[in-house]
């Protein structure tokens, strides 16, 4: 093993990226102590935690290198510069649109900053569920506020609570429900609205400008366009990976052959099953790419008779938690502003006049975003030589839905709204309370029904000490074949209910020093 | 403009050979609908009387036109037009360039079906020829349909309505800001110091 022991400086701006225009072609091979597949929250938080001890770590990331300075404030831009399949990843049935970064950074970059700790009663699920108790409330608390601290991870204050969350706000509270500001990683928001198209002045503290710029001060080395397409293995060891380099337009530039010791896979919920899969790793338990979760979300808008510009302000303001824990509703609503680009794409106000109508009073929109705590029944394989994301709302979660729909319709009208968008693909619209039961008894849990969003995969490389019903052991190895690490929300054994970047924050931090105690 | 049609030729005879699996893999164009190749999109402020379509076929493109025309009255409304100031077929063109061979054949499968879907109260005329009323009844109606026409009807609508609104003319009757950093000025914070031990 080497030991690089020299700090360097963080550069002010921008990170030493070595991109497909900068590599030869034909085929390369490296060494390294340490090979991280993938440089978002799970990566990036490896990469550091592993090099600041002096390991030589390198980072392969399948998606381009993209500077701040050049993120564009155009949601459409962005969706093809910065996210999976150019925004446009889905499941097979079409209806719910899978958003996850693919770029240097990953969905650190994209994500509205939202930094919830995972909840206490997840973990305790966790240790009696999946033998996971060593990730109690207690033990995971110093890497919680390790994390938080690294990442400027506060409260709003009053000013970053944008007009469309103070009216969700004021709407809970006459219900008498509990509802809180966000925590988020961020310094100074400078309030564009513009999260989900990267942060231009850095404000984000995503990876893009802290872990990976503090793993590479530690001797880290960063490679983009680089898409890992095997992990190797010898006697049950990762030894390696195979990598391809693919410049922009599409074409192979050159092949990588990495040798490590160590293999830390964190491409996140949906890569990274399938590189196992496609490596024919790890899969005594059957489980690689089976129990897919991803908190299926909708964006409940709603129309108020005076101006709220969605748009204007922080992008997420305050939740509401009330119905947080399962024997409640097991679901939270964020109150949540978007452009008016997005705005066409997330509710069906008709055809012709009224929706040019709708898009008119964009202004007067405010709207909540949904999360539940949905049953892990998806699955994430190759077929007939595709990726497949097999997940439908289950019926045991529907009812999680409908409620999480009928409060957001309480809120907005509590709030003063006039009229609420239900987020289906038939048009159908509330105009006052009394109709919320009648308007969603309409809805039926099929395909095509709802307008389903979802940026919060995970799940598919299950962790638990038992190796028959999981595929990664409670410290973070493969079962099946040592050396081989998973750091990214593939881990988590059931949907978490809130935004996972902490979670999974503070389990590569964790994990990364049980990777450095077994060296 | 192509004059080419890669409508699988036993399509022609009829409806029948769509199986629903098919039909569900045309809804998940959906996503690429909503984004891959509307990002890709140049020249968007291009005067369309001077566009030309490379991807889309002439069938394609009166289908398109009809569809947008229904969807998105926008001269009524005071905005601008969705065709004629607004390349909002240009932008659907290229972002079907933009598309892989089996996104291509299923788009191209479906605006098919938009365009002769018999529906009896039509009188199976093709949806292009339709009058604007018809043409926005068929589109209701559509909408309201069964599982794969509202799966259609949705993807077109966002196909649409998402090139339209991504042109930066259409935002200021929406008083919608669009980016703000470089006109407000926001000073860059650049990369976090790193974390003391």
């Amino acid at each position: 093993m080497s030991r690089i022991d020299t700090v360097n400086a963080v550069p002010a701006h921008g990170l030493q990226v070595i991109q497909a225009t900068d590599v030869s072609s034909g085929k390369h091979e490296m060494r390294a102590d340490v090979v991280v597949i993938g440089s978002g929250a799970g990566g990036a938080v490896a990469a550091y935690e592993l090099a600041r001890k002096g390991l030589d770590v390198l980072i392969l990331e399948a998606g381009p290198y993209v500077p701040s300075s050049q993120f564009s404030e155009d949601f459409n831009e962005s969706l093809e510069r910065l996210y999976e399949d150019f925004g446009g990843q889905t499941n097979k049935e079409g209806d719910l649109l899978l958003l996850q970064g693919r770029c240097v950074g990953g969905s650190t970059v994209v994500n509205g900053c939202v930094s919830f700790r995972t909840p206490d009663f997840i973990l305790q699920e966790w240790g009696r569920d999946f033998g996971l108790t060593n990730l109690s409330p207690e033990a995971m608390q110093p890497w919680f506020e390790r994390v938080e601290k690294h990442l400027s991870i506060e409260d709003n204050a009053e000013h970053e609570i944008a007009g469309h969350s103070r009216l969700v706000r004021d709407g809970a509270r006459k219900l008498g429900w509990s509802v809180k500001p966000f925590k988020r990683n961020i310094r100074d928001c400078a309030l564009t609205g513009h999260c989900l198209s990267g942060c231009k002045t850095d404000r984000k503290q995503s990876m893009l400008v802290t872990y990976l710029p503090w793993a590479m001060a530690h001797g880290a080395r960063l490679h983009a366009d680089t898409r890992v397409t095997r992990i190797l293995e010898n006697g049950g060891r990762a030894v390696g990976v195979e990598a391809e380099v693919i410049g922009h337009d599409g074409t192979k530039v050159a092949d990588i052959r990495v040798d490590a010791n160590t293999v830390v896979l964190a491409a996140g919920a949906v890569q990274s099953p399938l590189l196992m899969q496609k490596s024919g790793l790890g899969n005594s338990s059957g489980q690689v790419g089976k129990n897919f979760a991803c908190h299926p979300s909708m964006y409940v808008a709603a129309k108020y008779p005076h101006e709220v510009f969605p748009w204007r302000g922080a992008l997420l303001g305050v939740y509401v938690d009330e119905f947080l824990r399962p024997e409640k509703g097991g679901f939270v609503l964020e109150a949540g502003g978007l452009g008016a680009v997005e705005m066409t794409m997330l509710n069906e106000p008709g055809t012709g006049k009224p929706f040019m109508k709708f898009m008119e009073e964009a202004r007067y929109k405010s709207g909540i975003v949904t999360l539940i705590h949905d049953h892990n029944v998806g699955e994430i394989r190759w077929e007939d030589g595709r990726k497949v994301v097999d997940y439908q709302v289950s019926d045991k979660d529907f009812p999680s839905m409908l409620a999480a729909l009928k409060a957001s319709a309480q809120i907005h009208f509590a709030a003063g709204a006039t009229e609420v968008y239900v987020p289906s693909v038939e048009k159908l619209v509330i105009r006052q309370e009394s109709e919320i039961d009648a308007v969603l008894a309409k809805l039926e849990n099929k395909p095509q029904r709802l307008r389903l969003v979802s940026y919060h995969p995970q799940g598919t490389l299950r962790m638990g000490s038992d190796p028959a019903r999981s595929v990664v052991a409670p410290h973070g190895e493969s079962h099946d074949v040592k050396g081989l690490y998973v750091t990214d929300a593939s881990l988590l054994p059931t949907s978490i209910i809130v935004n996972p970047q902490v979670t999974v924050y503070a389990l590569a931090s964790y994990i990364s020093e049980e990777i450095l105690s077994r060296l | 403009m192509t004059q080419n049609n890669d409508i699988p030729p036993a399509l022609l005879g009829g409806l029948e050979p769509l199986s629903r699996r098919s039909l569900l893999r045309l809804a998940a164009v959906s996503g690429v609908a909503l984004t891959a190749g509307c990002a890709r999109v140049f020249g968007r402020r291009d005067a369309p009387e001077a566009l030309t379509y490379v991807n889309l076929t002439e069938d394609e493109v009166r289908v398109v036109t009809q569809f947008t025309r229904a969807v998105l009255p926008t001269s009524r409304h005071g905005l601008p037009d969705c065709i004629n100031e607004i390349p909002t077929i240009k932008n659907v063109d290229i972002m079907v360039g933009n598309m892989d061979p089996t996104q291509r054949q299923l788009l191209a499968l479906g605006l098919w079906v938009y365009e002769y879907r018999p529906m009896a109260s039509f009188k199976f005329k093709r949806f292009s020829k339709l009058n604007e009323e018809k043409a926005h009844a068929y589109v209701v109606a559509m909408q309201e349909g069964a599982f794969f026409e509202r799966g259609l009807t949705t993807t077109l609508k966002a196909l649409v309505t998402l090139n339209y609104w991504r042109d930066s003319r259409t935002w200021s009757a929406l008083d919608y800001w669009g980016p703000v950093t470089e006109r407000w000025g926001v000073r860059r914070l650049g990369n976090a110091p790193l974390p003391q031990a």
